[in-house]
């Protein structure tokens, strides 16, 4: 009974430790800041320069390592011909493994490059490659669904037409979604499109369910290559690095997703009437009053200062810039892109 | 079931048979087409109207009309529709009428709802409602896939809107069942030169019957198979029909030759046989080339007794008690093809309980294997008939259980006759002694000699495939392969390569023993070990110092204190940079509870 009992322990150990990790809310650690240090923070270009200095042990062995998988691009192209679609998972960037198969092994036909990392990529403008120019059809699509239907239609009419499509970090911020992934998998479980993808997130798969997972078809491939991901981590908002540059999708859906339902129908409200008027090269933003007025008749805000106070929340987060006119009155503008917005819009869609 | 998977190819041949046979109006629906009640109506239209076109692509004019009215769609356009075309088909088809002359007026309207669960109570609710309200100017009949189980029904949809169905449930064969077909059609058969070895095997059975009972990934997994196998061995070119393998084996080149000398079975194969023999195969191509067909005429040989004997024996097996082999015959497969199946002791023990059988059960088995045997067209098995058929026969005869009888009736006879004690204590006992050394009955020899004689049967026949020479041609035997790329693991991977970088770099300096890491390992890799060491939360600021206390531990025999701002600086680009791919990997997240701190997202040691 005593081996049965070490057993248990052992089988209950990783439980254990979870609820151990949970347990108290009172976390030991100590109370220094980053800004005792007396460090000015570094931007990214110093960092990427720091980082060309920084010796890079074990090349040798990496080098080797690589070689290894580069072994493998033949055998990878027939597969993906007999209908198999390839996933690499292991530590270190794949991006440059993957450029060299696209490189070595699909100069010849067409291919289209995904960077996933990328933080303002969507499904669409996957899509709107396809359709645009692989397929060269100029027109617009009333939803992705329906975009993926045409595609799905002209592959299987025109027996000509292959594709290749590569993409880096199929699990990133952007692309993890439950509907982007259907649609990926759809894409990819066409018999002449053939997806070759990287995946890093520890519960990447996590994504996939039985029904995707059969349409995507995958061979799962360990390719561990120790290389820095310095391309992935260029967009990764890391706490240690100064922020530039104007607000990312990605940062603006997350800053928005913790906010109060009211408060993002105030920001959507301010964002709809931006793109209403984007034509317009003279617009000078949303007064204060009108937008007040708009914000009442939707029942978003019940006073002048409830409004005020969420416009001094906005501002905080770099989410609006107010400004005042000549004529005194002060005009509210949301300092993105209209892409930016007109993506954010159509994903606050979904979501809702 | 809840192999989802699979369910495509059903849906599509029963929406192709109601096609066919009972009326042309279908539609399928998915749950991801459909969020809204807008939606579901938009995607029913277009799929009935297209159906319609499918079924009579005569006229180009309703085409167009079709594509127009896809805009507006509503319950009233899509009953406005229906009455037209019954109207048309009424006056202008004659030829459907015939067929679907039973819904003379009104062939219903059929919409398959695949996925169930899926779908969103609030539309499917509306969708039965509002079609509930119609359903006398269109017949409608829906059609529901369910994964888990008929009580899904009641629990999405409330009393109110199940009591508008009409409910007939209909079960579909369960996914074990295809799976043992799939095996029976696809593995035990000689048609295909192609084979799995039992560990292959036993992982493709392992993922279904333990992941996800998906038929589908079965075939995938059996595709990969033969990929690989065609892929990375060499002789494969031989895996096929015997008449064509010999033809091939006359063409081989002097390095297929020695591939073929390189097996590891065909090098037993040489080593058995005398030196001179030896020599010639070793050395003479041709020699070899004529020993190869031999050989693979052998292995066909091999493989069409192989079969009907196993079947025979699943016979036996299967109906014995607590199924010491398996009660499935892909199990008894896996076995014969493991080792020799006669020296486990599950066969010694059935066999056990095969002398034990009564001979009603005898004999119909006896008849199954009969069948099989004729079946099959191996040519050695006329022999095994005419016994099989013999013994047969010899059960029919009544004797052996009318002896039996008579004995014991004699015996009553005797004891009813004598009545004093010492008399019958006497014959009491004489007949406890005859019954000791009574010679077993007729039935009871036979039994043992038919039990022996499958035996035989066995041990003749069903010698593992790995026994046999040249089986690396036709069998497939690296599962390892195969788990990595249809079952991988890419967290453990993760772990290994963060936790022991020697496993991936070949180096001598990342050696290490157990739990400590050598300082000299990549950066990620300290960063991460470090990580391990604390709680919910970390503090960058403590982090960072471990960090650069053993990085510079490494550095320091060379490292100047006028430079050393500068190190420190590259120090903290370093661990800024590993510290975001451990952001990246999914190990930790920025936090909002402390300033500048993170928090782990894993526990324990992983």
């Amino acid at each position: 009974s005593l081996s049965k009992k070490m057993k248990e322990d052992k089988m209950s150990n990783p439980v254990e430790e979870y609820f151990e990790a949970h347990s108290s809310s009172k976390v030991l650690t100590s109370d220094r800041t980053l800004q005792k240090l007396q460090k000015r923070r570094l931007n990214q270009e110093t960092l990427r320069d720091l980082l060309k200095k920084a010796p890079f042990p074990f090349a040798a062995e990496i080098k080797e390592l690589n070689e290894e998988h580069e072994s493998l691009f033949s055998k990878w192209m027939l597969q993906l011909h007999l209908g198999f679609n390839i996933v690499l998972y292991g530590l270190g960037s794949k991006w440059d493994l993957l450029e060299k198969f696209r490189i070595s092994m699909l100069q010849e036909s067409v291919h289209l490059v995904v960077n996933g990392y990328f933080p303002s990529i969507t499904v669409r403008s996957i899509l709107n490659s396809v359709t645009e120019e692989v397929l060269e059809h100029t027109g617009t699509f009333r939803s992705p669904l329906d975009q993926l239907e045409f595609i799905m239609k002209r592959f299987k009419e025109d027996s000509s037409l292959e594709l290749y499509v590569v993409i880096h970090n199929l699990d990133s911020q952007m692309l993890r979604g439950e509907r982007s992934q259907q649609i990926l998998a759809q894409l990819s479980s066409l018999p002449r499109i053939y997806l070759i993808a990287s995946i890093d997130h520890i519960n990447a798969p996590l994504m996939w369910d039985q029904a995707k997972l059969s349409l995507y078809n995958w061979l799962w491939y360990e390719t561990t290559t120790f290389s820095p991901y310095v391309e992935e981590t260029s967009y990764e908002n890391s706490l240690l690095v100064q922020q530039s540059g104007s607000l990312a999708l990605s940062s603006l859906t997350h800053v928005l997703r913790s906010l109060t339902p009211n408060a993002r129908g105030i920001f959507r409200l301010l964002a709809q009437h931006q793109l209403e008027n984007k034509d317009n090269p003279s617009y000078p933003g949303l007064s204060f009053q009108d937008f007040y007025q708009h914000c009442r008749e939707a029942f978003l805000v019940n006073s002048d200062l409830t409004l005020r106070a969420q416009l001094t929340e906005f501002r905080d987060h770099k989410l609006i810039r107010t400004k005042r006119a000549a004529d005194g009155v002060e005009y509210v503008l949301i300092p993105v892109d209209d892409s930016t917005l007109t993506d954010f819009l159509e994903k606050e869609d979904e979501d809702v | 079931g809840v192999n989802v998977t699979d369910h495509d190819l059903t849906f599509k041949s029963l929406s192709e048979l109601i096609q066919n046979n009972i009326t042309p109006y279908v539609a399928s629906l998915q749950a991801k087409d459909c969020p809204g009640i807008k939606n579901l109506m938009q995607k029913l239209m277009g799929q009935l109207m297209n159906c319609y076109v499918d079924v009579d692509s005569s006229d180009e004019e309703d085409c167009a009309q079709v594509s127009q009215n896809r805009i507006r769609c509503s319950m009233t356009s899509l009953i406005s529709w229906y009455e037209n075309i019954t109207k048309k088909t009424d006056s202008e088809t004659p030829s459907r009428k015939r067929t679907s002359s039973r819904h003379l007026q009104s062939p219903p309207v059929v919409i398959i709802f695949k996925d169930m669960e899926s779908f969103t109570t609030k539309v499917l609710q509306d969708f039965i409602v509002i079609s509930s309200q119609h359903i006398h100017e269109l017949p409608l009949i829906l059609i529901f896939g369910i994964a888990t189980s008929p009580m899904i029904i009641h629990s999405l949809l409330p009393h109110s809107v199940s009591s508008l169905l009409c409910i007939e449930l209909f079960q579909s064969l369960s996914c074990k069942e295809h799976l043992s077909t799939i095996i029976d059609k696809l593995l035990l058969t000689t048609r295909f030169a192609f084979k799995l070895s039992e560990k292959v095997l036993q992982v493709l059975i392992n993922i279904f019957l333990y992941h996800d009972f998906s038929v589908q990934n079965f075939i995938k997994g059996f595709q990969l198979c033969i990929v690989e196998h065609f892929y990375s061995q060499p002789l494969s070119v031989l895996c096929c029909q015997l008449l064509e393998a010999k033809k091939r084996v006359n063409s081989l080149s002097h390095s297929q030759c020695e591939n073929i000398r390189r097996l590891p079975s065909f090098r037993r194969y040489v080593e058995s046989q005398e030196s001179e023999k030896q020599i010639a195969l070793l050395t003479s191509d041709n020699f070899l080339k004529e020993a190869v067909q031999k050989l693979l005429e052998d292995l066909h040989v091999y493989h069409e007794n192989y079969v009907p004997v196993l079947r025979c024996l699943h016979v036996f097996t299967s109906s014995l008690p607590k199924y010491p082999l398996g009660k499935q015959i892909r199990e008894l497969h896996c076995a014969c093809l493991e080792s020799r199946v006669w020296e486990s002791e599950d066969y010694e023990s059935s066999l056990q309980l095969a002398r034990m059988l009564n001979k009603s059960d005898l004999v119909t088995m006896l008849q199954k294997c009969v069948e099989i045997f004729v079946s099959s067209s191996g040519k050695e098995f006329d022999k095994v008939v005419e016994k099989l058929k013999d013994f047969l026969a010899q059960f029919q005869k009544p004797e052996g259980a009318c002896q039996e009888q008579e004995e014991s009736i004699s015996s009553q006879k005797e004891l009813q006759k004598k009545t004093d004690l010492y008399h019958l204590q006497k014959t009491l006992l004489e007949l406890k002694e005859s019954r000791r050394s009574k010679k077993l009955t007729k039935f009871e020899i036979l039994r043992f000699e038919v039990v022996d004689f499958i035996d035989s049967l066995v041990r003749n026949y069903l010698v593992p495939a790995d026994h046999k020479t040249l089986h690396e041609i036709m069998y497939f035997n690296t599962a390892s392969t195969l788990r990595e790329h249809l079952n991988a693991a890419p967290r453990i991977a993760l772990h290994t390569a963060l936790n022991n970088p020697y496993c991936y770099l070949k180096n001598q300096a990342l050696k290490s023993d157990g739990g400590s890491i050598s300082n000299k390992a990549p950066d990620i890799c300290i960063v991460y070990k470090l990580h391990l060491e604390c709680g919910r939360l970390i503090n960058l600021v403590d982090w960072l110092e471990a960090f650069s206390t053993v990085v510079t531990a490494v550095e320091g025999p060379n490292g100047d204190a006028a430079v050393s701002d500068q190190v420190d600086d590259i120090i903290h680009a370093r661990f800024i940079r590993a510290v975001s791919e451990l952001e990246l990997l999914g190990f930790i997240k920025p936090s909002k509870q402390k300033t500048d701190h993170v928090a782990r997202l894993t526990w324990g040691g992983c």
